[in-house]
């Protein structure tokens, strides 16, 4: 229904390249592959289950400069992030029937 | 078995239904709600079970054994010091991937144990087949499966508890993989003589290895500085084993244990996108959630004025004339006093608790129970920013918007006590339920709705002004926001009732006695004509700076009882019913008056909490904020009457 706009950004996903959370398509699989930032926020993440290796994907976001939603796609959790942590998290293309 | 009461706790990840199954089995003790982290004390129950009695006890949710919040080391705590004899480790069914990874974490402690898959309706409505009995294997623990909110499943659990618990049988913990399982082994076998074991080497070796970079490290090595060098040394082992730091790897160790129990034991079918799930992406929709989110709580209020206040009206009828029939016969006695104040005390309970309290508390209850409270942090982090805090504080204000006490305990859930602390002094300028009630049956019935939503309005532009002014004294930039969002639920009627009860019962228990014997003492006091004595004293503040009759310097002594208790005093003060109150003081006078009121200082239970959870310093500098601002914005209140 909702929740499927396209983010900000308008370029399509380039397979192979990394970048951030706040820079990926809404709906599409990604691969954590680096958490940036200091250990408070790594254990943070690693306990709510999200860690290097996971697939997330993008499920929406706030406006004005609000936290986007991320959902991890194995274990069906989802967390809202806040920008500035968000940027720290590096995500790569994954393939759509990854599992 | 010796005689000794056997210490069952509950421990699970928030919002697994923890406090709905604690409920079930101990009946109503624990607070339940679809927002993490509700249960920030444990409750605690004994409860009977064929013939036998177990002490029960329901932990906070705590995502993993590395505690951060401080409301998660409530549970480390817990675990440590006073030994549970059986670890009931509950898991959200529907989330059983990520819970697993806890379940690892607490199998390690190898305490006897039992896991119980609840909310599996959820789990099998999400297209999940969970095949228990392999799940049993993996673990080497009992497996039992629940569905809390319908009591399903309960007598199973306890059946399980009392058998392991007489049987006294302890799991065994998974292993990691090689390379990492030698070096933790290597690392128990070194722990010197006098070290603190907890549970068993094996587990005290893995939590000093995580300890790195946290708090407690320094607790491990302060004495043993050759321990120190021999753990560091493992710690960079492990830690080029995965090129990532020490935790981390562990932690990828347990993911990964958990990950394969997943997949042996639970399977996925192609989920449909539910009812619940579409609606969900309108409620977090950027524009049309922010829109929804003001409609939700507009639509609240206007609901609860409507019901409440014909019914009030209606409500009051039999006390007025009540008094009236008893001032009537006997004239101006103490007797006549003493049963003015008993039934105004009585009837002004009744016109609350029943037209605005129910209500808005069982409509609160519907928000938390189908986890709206944190899709509000979600939809409002942006807005909170600039006022300096962020999205998760917003749960928080909700919830004292029911009550101020539980939402300043929940305070536990916010990492930095910077945020902690601006958050636990703003809490008590939010309007509670009974607060709100008063403002609803006082200005919305004597003024009109429109200048009750316009008090409202001014409350909350007081909240915001003053977290600017606090968080820029309190400068230090927030980490951000981490915030999980759990998955919208049906809402549950019993659930939703329980609360109600729950808020119901404080305020019959505690408010309404303390309103009753406030108002007794009011008449005894005036009687006496001690009342002009303290309206003397606090003449020049309440007539000289509010500009308000002399009379209600008393009714602001109760106030300190309970806020509420000044505004329905105010009639027995003034010496005038309900209805007949404008005739003798005018809108300005009566605005300032529940402004000043309003704000003037935490009630009496706030303020205990505040001592409790923050320190005597805070609970000062709450009552100094609250006094100082009642009295700036009362006063501009009354500024702008005289010259509008």
């Amino acid at each position: 229904m909702f929740g499927h706009r396209k983010n900000q950004t308008e370029s399509p996903p380039v397979t192979g390249r990394v970048c951030s959370l706040l820079e990926i398509p809404q709906g599409q699989k990604f691969r954590i592959v680096e958490i940036k930032g200091g250990p408070g926020l790594h254990r943070r993440l690693l306990a709510l289950g999200f860690h290097r290796g996971d697939l997330v994907a993008l499920d929406g976001e706030a406006l004005l400069g609000g936290p986007v939603l991320v959902k991890n796609i194995k274990s069906d959790t989802r967390i809202a992030l806040g920008r500035r942590i968000a940027r720290k998290i590096l995500v790569e293309p994954a393939d759509e029937n990854e599992r | 078995m010796n005689d000794r009461v056997p210490v069952v706790v509950f421990i699970g990840q928030p919002n697994c239904g923890k406090s709905t199954l604690f409920n079930a089995i101990a009946g109503f003790k624990a607070q339940t709600s679809n927002f993490p982290g509700t249960t920030v004390c444990h409750a605690h129950s004994e409860v009977a079970w064929k013939g036998r009695v177990y002490s029960i006890v329901d932990l906070p949710g705590t995502y993993s054994l590395t505690p951060q919040e401080p409301q998660e080391k409530v549970v480390l705590t817990h675990i440590f010091k006073e030994k549970p004899d059986l670890i009931v480790n509950v898991i959200d069914a529907s989330l059983l991937c990520r819970s697993l990874e806890l379940t690892v974490e607490l199998l390690e402690l190898e305490y006897p144990m039992v896991v119980v898959l609840n909310m599996m309706d959820l789990a099998e409505k999400k297209g999940m087949k969970i095949d228990p009995a392999a799940l049993e294997k993996k673990l080497g623990v009992p497996v039992i499966r629940t569905v809390a909110t319908r009591g399903q499943g309960t007598n199973d659990l306890m059946d399980w508890v009392e058998k392991v618990l007489g049987e006294q049988r302890r799991p065994r913990h998974l292993r990691y993989s090689g390379e990492v399982e030698n070096r933790i082994k290597k690392l128990a076998e070194m722990l010197p003589a006098d070290f603190p074991v907890i549970a068993n080497p094996r587990f005290t070796a893995i939590r000093a290895i995580e300890a790195e970079t946290l708090a407690v490290d320094k607790f491990f090595l302060e004495n043993n500085p050759d321990f120190k060098q021999d753990l560091d040394r493992l710690r960079q082992e492990i830690s080029a084993l995965r090129e990532a730091p020490a935790y981390e790897v562990l932690a990828a160790e347990r993911h990964h244990l958990a990950l394969k129990i997943f997949e042996d034991c639970c399977l996925v079918r192609h989920a449909r996108l539910s009812g619940l799930e579409k609606l969900d992406s309108f409620i977090m929709h950027p524009v049309l959630g922010l829109f929804l989110l003001l409609l939700i709580f507009a639509g609240m209020f206007y609901l609860i004025f409507r019901v409440g206040s014909p019914l009030e009206a209606w409500l009051l009828k039999p006390w007025e004339a009540l008094r009236l029939g008893i001032q009537e016969r006997y004239g101006h006695t103490l007797l006549a006093e003493l049963l003015v104040g008993l039934v105004q005390g009585v009837g002004g309970g009744v016109a609350i608790v029943f037209p605005y309290f129910i209500p808005l508390l069982l409509l609160m209850g519907f928000l938390e129970d189908v986890g709206y409270l944190a899709r509000a942090g979600f939809l409002m982090d942006a807005f909170m920013h600039r006022l300096g805090l962020h999205g998760k504080s917003v749960p928080l204000f909700i919830l004292g918007f029911g009550c101020n006490v539980p939402a300043i305990m929940a305070t536990r859930i916010l990492e930095s006590r910077r945020d902690r602390i601006i958050t636990a002094l703003l809490i008590p300028f939010i309007p509670c339920a009974a607060r709100t009630t008063i403002i609803l049956a006082l200005v919305a019935f004597l003024l009109g709705p429109w200048w009750a939503l316009g008090f409202y309005f001014l409350n909350l532009v007081v909240v915001a002004v003053l977290s600017s002014v606090l968080t820029r004294i309190f400068k230090y930039s927030s980490p951000g926001l981490i915030l999980e969002i759990p998955s919208l639920k049906w809402p549950s009627l019993k659930n939703i009732l329980q609360k109600t009860y729950f808020n119901l019962k404080e305020f019959i228990r505690f408010a309404w006695p303390i309103l009753i014997a406030g108002s007794l003492l009011l008449s005894l006091l005036s009687f006496v004509n001690f009342d002009r004595l303290v309206n003397a004293v606090l003449s020049p503040f309440v007539s000289g700076l509010l500009g308000l009759p002399s009379s209600l310097g008393v009714t602001l002594v109760f106030g300190f009882l309970r806020k509420e208790l000044s505004l329905l005093m105010m009639f027995q003060a003034l010496g005038v019913s309900y209805q007949q109150l404008l005739s003798v003081i005018s809108r300005g006078q009566l605005l300032t008056f529940v402004t000043f009121v309003n704000f003037f200082i935490p009630c009496l239970s706030t303020l205990a909490i505040l001592w409790k959870e923050l320190g005597r310093r805070i609970a000062l500098v709450s009552v100094l904020l609250n006094l100082s601002v009642a009295v700036l914005v009362s006063w501009l209140v009354r500024l702008a009457f005289a010259l509008f």
